[in-house]
């Protein structure tokens, strides 16, 4: 048995030890980075101001709103910019993440916006509090790699500033998906290490993981029996070593 | 730590005369066929990794089977079903407006300090969600009849639509201080709905806005303690950079790329070697068999 006990070992390392470097690599990254940092929120700032209550009368009834858009799951009132509107969910999905469709709607002369360039860039500038100013701007279908789990189309604000800063604007929703920048992108790309995506699939539930963490099961399991061996047979004596 | 090299070096002059084979430590086993053949180096290499990767192994060697069982929990379930996602039925139900007899100006003349208004479902009939401060109400769009906080069978109700497995609720219980590690006390208060099914699942349904705010089963409570052991993290606030995990990933490099200098030696060098001498034999086969070609046939 032992014979079998060796081989496997042998040729499960031969397999994946590569890989087995990366994880403890990149686990020991994890273990000493700024977690604080790595959120990629250096330069992020709660910009939304308080919905004042005053303007509630102001407001067009929900009622003639949904008369125009019959298809609504769920209407919000929300304030962009300050500004009230009403967000309208047509397709919904288990998560604000996962995909959705939305109207907005503006609360008080009833127009239908479309969050576009300008109307994106000025959200992106009201959440940001850095020294930079707007680089670029690029409307993003999914997968977007700096939020590979979101999977709506959003817009790409990029701030010339130290740490690169891009400001993610959901399209549909106006809402902020998040600001990424450079120590947001080396934990990124040390967790794609980890969890093997390759593929950018933003999960770690991928074929090629689950094999390899088949195959290292058997090389620890195999270790460990070929240990408790040695031990048994007395093989670990301090004389010797 | 040089004792084993120092033996084979001492041994090999008294003994090269041909094939013979240093039994060390009862397992490396290194046919040398000339003498020539001994390169200190990598056999002071090969000595060297086996002993650190025996000698850590030893005394971590446990861990890595903790990383490999835990890591092959976390990736063979698929995250999704570990958060509950097949556990809930994502209703599409549409507002119908006609049934919103209650206006939205009503509204605002009742509770002027109201914020955040929305307008959805609960269950089949039409509601106003709004805060006041930092509290949630609910009231009926069609009467104006406030539905918060929620009641018991209100709350089944609820969780009983959005679940979509088989089994009876078990019981449904309230929620409103102290939540397990599993819910987040902004959630709070909240009806805990249980359903008597595979891993035990329960809905959370938010009392004051009658929105579901979570959802567990048994196979997330292992996940989240799979983690812990993954991490190493014996305290209670699941923190990556702690000094054990640190100490032994570190030790756990060195005797990983040990093993992989092992692996070098008894797996992939007898491969190449193997390779070569089968190619030397085929050229060598190639030249015989020109001679007695047609031989076969």
């Amino acid at each position: 048995m032992m014979l079998w006990i060796r081989k496997i070992h042998k040729w499960a390392s031969l397999l994946i030890g590569l890989q087995l470097l990366i994880w403890l690599t990149s686990g020991l990254v994890f273990n000493v980075i700024d977690h604080k940092k790595a959120r990629g929120n250096a330069y992020r700032q709660t910009a939304m101001a308080e919905q004042p209550t005053l303007a509630n009368q102001a407001l067009l009834p929900v009622k003639s709103i949904l008369k125009l858009y019959p298809a609504t799951l769920e209407l919000n009132q929300v304030s962009i910019l300050s500004q009230p509107y009403y967000l309208l969910t047509q397709q919904q999905g288990l998560y604000r993440h996962f995909a959705n469709s939305y109207h907005i709607v503006n609360a008080i002369t009833g127009e239908l916006t479309l969050v576009d360039e300008t109307f994106a860039k000025a959200i992106a500038k009201a959440t940001y509090n850095g020294p930079g100013n707007i680089k670029s701007v690029a409307l993003i279908t999914p997968p977007i790699a700096d939020f590979l789990k979101h999977k709506n189309p959003s817009w790409q604000i990029n701030f010339a500033d130290d740490l690169a800063t891009s400001v993610y604007v959901e399209q549909g929703s106006g809402r902020l998906v998040g600001h990424s920048n450079s120590d947001k992108r080396f934990a990124d790309f040390f967790f794609m290490l980890h969890f093997m995506d390759y593929g950018s699939a933003g999960s770690f539930n991928t074929i090629q993981m689950i094999l390899f963490a088949f195959i290292t099961l058997w090389l620890t399991l195999s270790g460990l029996i070929w240990t408790l061996h040695l031990l048994r047979k007395g093989q670990y004596r301090l004389k010797k070593f | 730590m040089m004792g084993g090299f120092v033996n084979a070096v001492t041994l090999t002059p008294l003994t090269t005369a041909s094939r013979i084979a240093i039994v060390e430590n009862n397992l490396i086993k290194t046919t040398l066929t000339k003498a020539r053949t001994i390169r200190k180096k990598p056999l002071k290499l090969f000595n060297l990794s086996h002993k650190l990767h025996k000698w850590l192994m030893l005394f971590i060697g446990a861990q890595f089977v903790i990383w490999s069982v835990t890591g092959a929990y976390m990736v063979f379930f698929n995250l999704d079903y570990i958060h509950g996602d097949s556990l809930i039925i994502n209703h599409q139900n549409k507002i119908k407006s006609e049934n919103l007899t209650y206006s939205s100006s009503t509204l605002f003349q009742q509770y002027p300090r109201a914020k955040n208004l929305s307008v959805g479902m609960l269950v089949n009939r039409e509601v106003y969600r709004f805060n006041i401060a930092k509290q949630a109400f609910i009231i009926d769009a069609q009467s104006g009849e406030p539905l918060s906080p929620l009641n018991k069978n209100t709350a089944i109700t609820i969780a009983k639509q959005l679940y979509s497995g088989d089994g009876k609720v078990l019981n449904a219980e309230l929620i409103t201080t102290n939540p397990h590690f599993g819910l987040s006390a902004r959630h709070l208060p909240v009806w805990q709905v249980n359903f008597d099914n595979f891993a035990s699942p329960s809905l959370y349904i938010s009392v004051s806005n009658g929105k579901l705010v979570s959802k567990r089963h048994q196979l997330w409570y292992l996940f989240d303690w799979m983690f812990r052991l993954h991490i190493m993290d014996y305290g209670d606030d699941e923190d990556v950079s702690n000094w054990l995990l640190f100490f032994i990933a570190s030790l756990g490099f060195f005797a990983a790329f040990s093993g992989l200098v092992l692996t070098y030696f008894k797996v992939i060098k007898p491969i190449i070697i193997s390779r070569r001498k089968s190619r030397d034999r085929a050229k060598k086969a190639q030249q015989d068999n020109r001679l007695p070609f047609g031989d076969k046939s």
